[in-house]
């Protein structure tokens, strides 16, 4: 199929809920192993009684780049058997994710735009908690293209 | 080329905190110490793995070369192990304390196994808000072909 042809064949509205993730101390572990992240954050208790300047958390918090690497996988897990290409991802954190907490991303495709030379996808992203409270939201974009950049 | 060698990184991020840039000492504009690292297939199934990726695309040779990418690549996240990977003990990035606010990343060549990738990262721009003290960092990672694979920037708020 031609990226045009795969381009007609998503749609305005269409919604991507992502897998639920639960937040332990080995997803923690698993995540700093491998993304090289050992911020005391993730990991001392005692150091997290600490003020941050104005902030103080109860415990340990998540990597804020684990929600990222979750709505990549989200959007990732959509695109690639369809033939989209993932091209950017903007995110802004806007609560902190505590061990137990169980968040999901939803990702809703806002909508299509040609380009000159290109066929685009623009995405909105939420991540909400296991109150449905909005910790996490974002855009994305994604690409229809024929051949990929790089490819040899 | 140094191949990244993921079980001998320095976890404690403690160690070498006082060398290390705090805000009043970040200059927007100067480049961060990088060093080149070269990412084995292996490297990339455990990062995948670790982030909780489970497609094919990044493990599955034979999958991956019925896709349009026609071969195994890398979660487009792994920007995330680069920023680590290719930094020094000695990088503000470890500081502890350090909080992410939100990030912006483009792709675009996949990275793929046995690629080596440069890291170029500054500080942008730094300022206070709301009492607090924040970073902007700016990123642009190479491979050996010269080719941008992605570029990003982030905010993070910096232990006072």
């Amino acid at each position: 199929m031609t990226a045009e042809e795969q381009f007609n064949q998503v749609n305005e509205g269409d919604v991507i809920t992502g897998r639920p993730f639960t937040v332990t101390r080995d997803t923690i572990q698993a995540f700093a192993d491998a993304s090289l992240d050992y911020n005391p954050l993730h990991f001392d208790d005692n150091y997290m009684k600490n003020k941050f300047g104005k902030t103080s958390f109860d415990g340990v918090i998540m990597h804020g780049m684990q929600n990222f690497a979750l709505i990549t996988r989200t959007l990732t897990d959509w695109l690639i058997p369809r033939g989209g290409f993932h091209r950017r991802l903007e995110t802004r954190w806007l609560k902190p994710v505590q061990l137990g907490h169980t968040i999901t991303p939803v990702v809703t495709l806002q909508s299509k735009k040609k380009t000159d030379k290109g066929y685009w996808l623009l995405f909105d992203v939420e991540v909400n908690n296991q109150d449905g409270m909005l910790v996490a939201m974002g855009n994305a974009m994604a690409e229809f293209i024929d051949v990929i950049p790089g490819k040899r | 080329m140094t191949i990244l060698d993921l079980d001998n990184f320095e976890t404690d991020f403690w160690k070498d905190v006082d060398k290390r840039a705090t805000w009043d000492q970040i200059i927007p504009g100067e480049l961060r110490d990088t060093t080149p690292v070269t990412l084995t297939q292996e490297v990339i199934a455990r990062y995948a793995k670790g982030v909780g990726e489970d497609n094919p695309l990044y493990f599955d040779e034979e999958y991956a070369k019925s896709t349009i990418y026609g071969g195994i690549i890398a979660p487009p996240s792994i920007h995330i192990l680069l920023m680590f990977a290719c930094t020094t003990t000695e990088d503000w990035m470890r500081s502890p304390g350090t909080i992410n606010a939100g990030q912006n990343w483009s792709y675009h060549v996949p990275i793929r196994p046995g690629d080596t990738i440069t890291m170029r990262g500054t500080a942008l721009d730094r300022f206070i808000r709301k009492d607090r003290l924040f970073a902007v960092h700016e990123n642009t990672f190479t491979n050996q072909h010269g080719e941008v694979v992605c570029t990003g920037r982030g905010q993070t708020i910096r232990p006072a």
